[in-house]
């Protein structure tokens, strides 16, 4: 039967397909009874797939070595010692072959088994314990299920219908031929949002109910632009289905007219497109699209997707390659991001802080782990020989950290000589400004920076204190606020008079309904995803500079949103 | 079967990472472990069951062990509680 129900967009396209419903979840495991016969073969599954997760964890915790891995592994060490547990196996066999439960549920009872246990004890204390058994079953779980799979042709076709999807899971699923992801929870704003977009790879969230409703093999239409979602489309549906398919065809012919075309306004003014960047794709689509240059390369996916904590020559190569392929326009490279918020369902979170988005993330991370730095910072010094190259670091918050980076990329380049290796001539530094104490303190610390960036994705969420995964608070999570947009002007101006070039690489500036706000302030270097770079460099070049910088005081004078938006209608 | 009780004296308390050393060095012996806290009584050899005492510093733990190698068993326990746990400083 024809169902109609909306999700929030996450990552833009269309799709259609079968529908592939996964709860790996704990708690969604439905009850399951199994037939005497079956019960030797279930109990060969269960512990399969403790093997499986065993070998994973202990694979997760061989991968990481050097400075990161101590408390990464600490964290994988409770973890494995979870799985272990004599409380937690005692009797497991016992509920398949005695209570002829399949063994999703047999763990599912032995994790309920446990988790009461901590009722009525400290809130944190017990919610952080239960995580971490949610994690252990949620991994055997999976692995239960991927035994399933293992079964059943591919994913060609499919569109996986889940509670959550983590970032490292997109590409895989992709490469298996998920045409597009539907998932109960999670933000537009999230990690996975954003690697999504990069993949093009449609993606609606906040559609629980399709969870509820839809079974394996249903067919499944999405709208990831709207949001949009048609189960059992109909004639109609399918005739839409094709125009829009068609539609977006044409588009895209149009767009990619662009692709050699200046990004220059109506009045002549030219704007700077660099392109946000992870993966090899990524600077290859930007280097085609015309980029003037990589404006942000995350180096966290070097760290996260690889089996091992890459040593210099790896991070040298991978760095090489990087500014080969972008053959004389400018590298960007930001120095390790990583944070306990980062790699949320990896099992490499760097371990559970109550707070990690004021914890120890960004550049306080690398300052903690000198050596861990160093080796980046002297990989990335010799990249630089090869071309022009620049070192972003994140989340400074004040001038002292400036100071010691300086003196970090000093003592690389002294080793450096020292190990005879040759490195880059001139390499310009600069600070993302995502903490407000450094968009306001920007002239602090100016003297040590050649250039900043601001992140406006923390910097929003720094400056409103609103969490910009938080479901409920979606609302509130906006660039469109007055305070941000002053704040932006007063850098953008600040920059100016100064000399250094101020760029936003948030997801502000991949919005081409931001750009008459963002070139009104004053911005003249964007840094943005290139899934949006032809979009962007289209309403730069439709727009008039000087007349919307002769509106900029009317849009700082906005009060609230409505204001902004009605600013930007006019 | 051995009894004695143990003072926690660490910083943190018994704590993730104190509990897992707990547990880990408990799990290379054969004797049975408990360990009561509260008029709790756990498996010490359980990480979750360690965890679930939640003991604090300056709590007291009363430690049973029975088994053939229950005096090494004990030795090595008391001795970590008197290491803090090879974490303070």
């Amino acid at each position: 039967m024809r169902r109609a129900l909306r999700g929030v967009s996450a990552s833009r396209g269309i799709a259609l397909g079968r529908v592939r419903i996964r709860t790996p979840q704990a708690l969604a495991v439905e009850e399951r009874r199994i037939p005497a016969d079956d019960v030797p073969d279930e109990i060969l599954r269960l512990h399969r797939a403790l093997d499986a997760t065993r070998r994973e964890l202990h694979g997760l915790r061989e991968r990481l070595h050097g400075a990161l891995a101590q408390e990464v592994g600490e964290f994988l060490d409770l973890h494995a010692m979870i799985l272990d547990d004599p409380e937690l196996l005692h009797g497991l066999d016992d509920l398949v072959s005695t209570g002829r439960y399949s063994a999703d549920y047999a763990l599912k009872l032995q994790r309920d088994r446990l988790a009461a246990v901590f009722e009525g004890m400290h809130d944190d204390y017990f919610r952080s314990r239960r995580e971490d058994l949610d994690h252990v079953i949620g991994r055997v779980h999976a692995a239960l299920q991927q035994r399933n799979h293992d079964a059943e042709r591919g994913f060609a076709g499919d569109i996986l219908v889940c509670e959550t999807i983590a970032p490292q899971e997109l590409a895989e699923l992709q490469s298996q031929g998920v045409v597009a992801v539907v998932a109960a929870a999670g933000s537009p704003l999230s990690h996975s949002a954003i690697l999504a977009r990069s993949l093009h790879l449609p993606l609606v969230l906040g559609a629980g109910e399709l969870l509820a409703l839809a079974n394996d093999g249903d067919a499944l239409m999405v709208d990831a632009g709207t949001g949009e979602l048609v189960l059992e489309p109909d004639a109609g549906d399918l005739k839409r289905y094709h125009r829009r398919e068609a539609e977006i065809s044409r588009e895209q012919a149009q767009l990619s007219r662009l692709r050699r075309q200046p990004t220059r306004t109506l009045d002549g003014v030219d704007v700077r497109l660099y392109a946000n960047a992870e993966s090899r794709e990524d600077v290859a689509e930007a280097h085609a699209l015309g980029a003037d240059g990589i404006g942000l390369y995350r180096t966290e996916f070097l760290f996260l997707q690889r089996r091992e904590l890459p040593g210099e020559e790896e991070q040298f190569l991978a760095y090489r390659d990087l500014v080969l392929g972008m053959a004389g326009r400018v590298v960007t490279i930001r120095t390790l991001d990583l944070g306990a918020d980062k790699a949320d369902h990896s099992g490499l979170t760097l371990r559970s802080e109550p707070n990690p988005a004021l914890g120890l993330r960004g550049v306080r991370l690398s300052l903690a782990h000198e050596a861990l730095f160093l080796t980046q910072l002297r990989a990335i010094l010799r990249a630089a020989a090869y071309g022009p190259v620049r070192v972003l670091v994140p989340m400074v918050c004040c001038r002292e950290e400036m100071q010691s980076v300086v003196a970090m990329l000093e003592a690389a380049r002294i080793s450096l000589r020292a190990d005879g290796l040759q490195a880059g001539e001139r390499v310009e530094l600069g600070a993302m400004i995502e903490v407000p104490a450094a968009a306001l303190g920007l002239a602090d610390f100016i003297d040590l920076v050649d250039f900043v960036s601001v992140g406006t994705n923390d910097l929003v969420q720094y400056l409103l204190a609103v969490d910009r995964g938080h479901e409920s608070l979606s609302t509130l999570y906006t660039p469109r606020h007055p305070a941000l947009l002053r704040l932006l002007s007063e850098l953008f101006a600040y920059g100016r008079r100064n000399g250094i070039p101020v760029a936003v690489c948030g997801e502000m500036a991949s919005e081409a309904a931001n750009v008459p706000l963002l070139l009104a302030l004053g911005l003249r270097d964007f840094s943005l995803h290139p899934s949006t770079l032809l979009e962007v460099r289209r309403a730069i070049r439709d727009a008039d500079h000087a007349s919307l910088r002769r509106r900029a005081q009317s849009l700082l004078r906005a009060h609230d949103r409505a204001g902004i938006e009605k600013w930007l209608a006019r | 079967m051995l009894e004695r009780e143990l003072k926690v004296t660490n910083r943190l308390g018994l704590h993730a990472r104190a509990a897992a050393k707990l547990v880990q060095l408990l799990s290379g012996f054969q004797s049975q472990v408990t360990l009561t806290g509260r008029g709790r009584e756990v498996n010490a050899k359980s990480i979750m069951g360690v965890l679930l005492l939640a003991a604090a510093p300056g709590a007291t733990l009363l430690v049973r062990i029975e088994g053939d190698d229950e005096a090494a068993a004990m030795e090595a326990a008391a001795a970590l509680f008197e290491r803090r746990f090879d974490e303070d400083g």
